[in-house]
């Protein structure tokens, strides 16, 4: 069965719900995870702290059903800021249910983590789902300022640039930040034209909701 | 009137600023004031302004998450290039005067998210096949007694209605409350060049329809925006606040009913005396029906909109026509020969008028083209239709997969413009869900009412 089997979500759903989705699917890549999600019954909700975003995991039956709002019958709900989960220093989620459901809290909260590979590794999986989009750079150079080290992806020479520590690269590159969104911030920075920023950041943002 | 004769007429009426006026996708006039001068000089091609103003949504910020062929690299600027057969001098402010204008590239070559050039350009095609067309809107609004400052501060919620607190609707109590507003406005309405066939009170609290005078399809559009502009400054001038909203309230929505009619060799093309529609009628409506799902991502733009498509709250929410039926998405008026035309009653108050009378025109011409059958007539009320009958869309998101996937309406609007626009209603989807919109709600929330009660 495919991560996508396993893995539904509701028609016409809001961004947390496919970004809780797509979570999912990454975590059922990983075998140890996709048998926690299989076994796992009962339902999580996660709500932001800033604003009024919500979404409930439902699990049974070996699958799991994404939803918009908190379910009235969660057993699990984890309160967190959903500006900060990426962050190094993100603030403690408020977790209620979990002493009724402390398996089901357990698993969740390891599924909605799942592991991840070298910035360099997950930037070689972003790259070939965004570069085959017409608009988007042909070549990629990225740099960590960390360790100085580099790679380069598509043609060379380059024609845009990432520079950025390892944490905000894999934090992009797996789908937890937007690249407009880092640029503002400065936790990212680039070198290349604003028509190639806005259209990686419109990839950055559909590989965050799931690789639409 | 020609680029020459302009510093004549800007000297000979006094004017110390020129207004410009052009359209944004979301249907708003934005523009400059400037000299008589600097506007002079700067005919043909228009004013610069910059391409922003085609490139941010309703709060203000940038579209960065795409890009299109027709945006500069570097955030150039657009000109405003006017349409000097609307120039007119601004009724209550003697010493200017406004004039619309359409949004081109540096070169002057039009852009395909203009949306009035988006209009010429279906006008154009129909011409083309030997058709012409007259169109006429409805506009249907709500005044409060708040101030725009007081209603801010409300939230705007629970504000006065200028009406009963109840709605009865056609109760000219409620109208004599309105008089001191749409007497003003309709006046300043009548020396902008722009009548109306009448107005009354509608069903909502606080609530008027006015009906304009049909007209050329652009210039029926032109009036919808003045008029709209007018309306605002009239009620911020009184005190009031007015608001086009689709759904302000929990009361009745408001509507931006668009009607029309074709003529061919003169003749008008929709009669139907005996009750036998031309093949060419048939066409049409089969063509309005086939692209309404994917139009009625252009007629209902916002969240907001998507609140008045309920079941027995008069939007329409099957697509549906029928002869003389309000419950239908067209309602075919086909037995007078002066009069003998489609209303089409999906479009929201908050929808831009040149949109949707592209994607009404379009969706015709390809009937027309397509020589595409109408479904049946619909036989029974289309309020509270259970699962199984044709749905109109009634989420943005929802909407906006139906313009993407209507091959009918991009060939008639284009593929840069039908991309674009459905990259902005996915990006509203998103502003809504992560800038504070309720992920599960069924009424009109605070954020639709921050984000469009007083701007669309």
């Amino acid at each position: 069965m495919s991560d996508v089997a396993v893995v539904t979500i509701e028609a016409d759903p809001s961004p947390m719900a496919l970004i809780l989705a797509a979570t999912l699917r990454r975590a059922a890549r990983t075998p140890k995870l996709a048998a926690s999600l299989t076994s796992a019954k009962g339902s999580v909700a996660l709500k932001s702290t800033v604003d009024p975003q919500a979404a409930t995991m439902r699990f049974g039956d070996g699958r799991a059903h994404v939803t918009s709002g908190v379910a009235a019958d969660a057993d699990v709900v984890i309160e967190v800021d959903v500006n900060r989960m990426s962050d190094p220093d993100a603030p403690k989620p408020k977790v209620s249910g979990a002493a009724r459901h402390p398996k089901l809290a357990l698993a969740v909260a390891k599924l909605l983590e799942p592991p991840h590979g070298s910035w360099q590794e997950e930037a070689r999986e972003f790259w070939v789902f965004a570069s085959s989009h017409p608009g988007c750079p042909l070549g990629l150079r990225v740099v960590s300022i960390d360790t100085g080290s580099e790679a380069t992806f598509g043609e060379a020479p380059p024609d845009y640039e990432l520079h950025g520590t390892d944490h905000a690269l894999v934090t992009l590159f797996t789908g937890g930040s937007v690249l407009g969104q880092e640029l503002l911030d400065g936790k990212l920075c680039a070198v290349g034209s604003l028509r190639h920023t806005a259209e990686l950041t419109g990839r950055s943002l559909a590989w965050m909701l799931g690789g639409q | 009137m020609d680029a020459g004769a302009v510093p004549a007429w800007l000297d000979e009426h006094d004017v110390r600023w020129v207004r410009t006026e052009s359209v944004s996708l979301d249907g708003f006039l934005i523009g400059k004031h400037l000299s008589p001068n600097k506007f002079a000089k700067g005919l043909p091609l228009g004013n610069a302004i910059t391409e922003l103003v085609l490139g941010y949504d309703i709060g203000g910020t940038p579209y960065l998450a795409w890009w299109d062929d027709w945006r500069r690299d570097a955030l150039g600027d657009f000109h405003q290039r006017p349409d000097l057969s609307t120039l007119v001098m601004v009724p209550d402010r003697p010493h200017t005067a406004a004039v619309l204008c359409d949004l081109v590239g540096v070169d002057g070559e039009e852009l395909p998210v203009c949306p009035r050039s988006l209009l010429r350009r279906v006008v154009g095609r129909l011409g083309d096949q030997g058709f012409t067309a007259q169109a006429a809107f409805e506009i249907e609004g709500m005044i409060f007694a708040e101030s725009v400052i007081d209603a801010r501060r409300k939230h705007f919620k629970g504000l006065t209605p200028l009406s009963l607190p109840t709605g009865l609707g056609y109760l000219h109590q409620n109208s004599r409350e309105q008089l001191a507003f749409l007497d003003e406005a309709l006046a300043r309405c009548e020396a902008l060049g722009i009548f109306v066939e009448g107005w009354h009170d509608e069903a909502a609290p606080g609530q008027f329809e006015i009906n304009l005078d049909p007209t050329d399809p652009i210039t029926a559009c032109d009036h919808v925006v003045r008029t709209k502009q007018v309306l605002r400054e009239v009620a911020a001038e009184q005190g009031h606040i007015v608001t086009f909203a689709a759904k302000p309230t929990d009361a009745y929505g408001n509507g931006l009913h668009v009607h029309h009619s074709l003529r061919q060799d003169g003749e008008p093309v929709f009669y139907a005396p005996d009750g036998t529609m031309s093949q060419t009628t048939r066409h049409w409506i089969g063509g309005l029906m086939a692209t309404m799902p994917g139009a009625t991502s252009l007629l209902c733009p916002t969240i907001n909109s998507y609140r008045r498509m309920i079941g027995w709250a008069a939007a329409p929410t099957v697509a549906s026509w029928a002869e003389d039926n309000k419950s239908t998405a067209l309602r075919v008026l086909s037995r007078s020969p002066g009069a003998a035309r489609i209303e089409d009653r999906v479009a929201a108050a908050d929808a831009n008028p040149y949109l949707v009378l592209a994607a009404v025109l379009g969706g015709g011409l390809a009937g027309l083209e397509k020589a595409i059958d109408p479904p049946p007539p619909l036989a029974v009320a289309g309020w509270g239709l259970p699962a199984g009958w044709p749905h109109l869309p009634n989420t943005i998101t929802r909407a906006a997969d139906a313009l993407a996937n209507d091959a009918l309406l991009h060939a008639q609007l284009g593929d840069a413009f039908c991309d674009y626009w459905v990259n902005t209603r996915r990006w509203e989807w998103l502003m809504y869900h992560t800038t504070g919109g309720e992920p599960v709600a069924t009424g009109v929330t605070q954020w639709e009412l921050d984000r469009y009660f007083e701007v669309v």
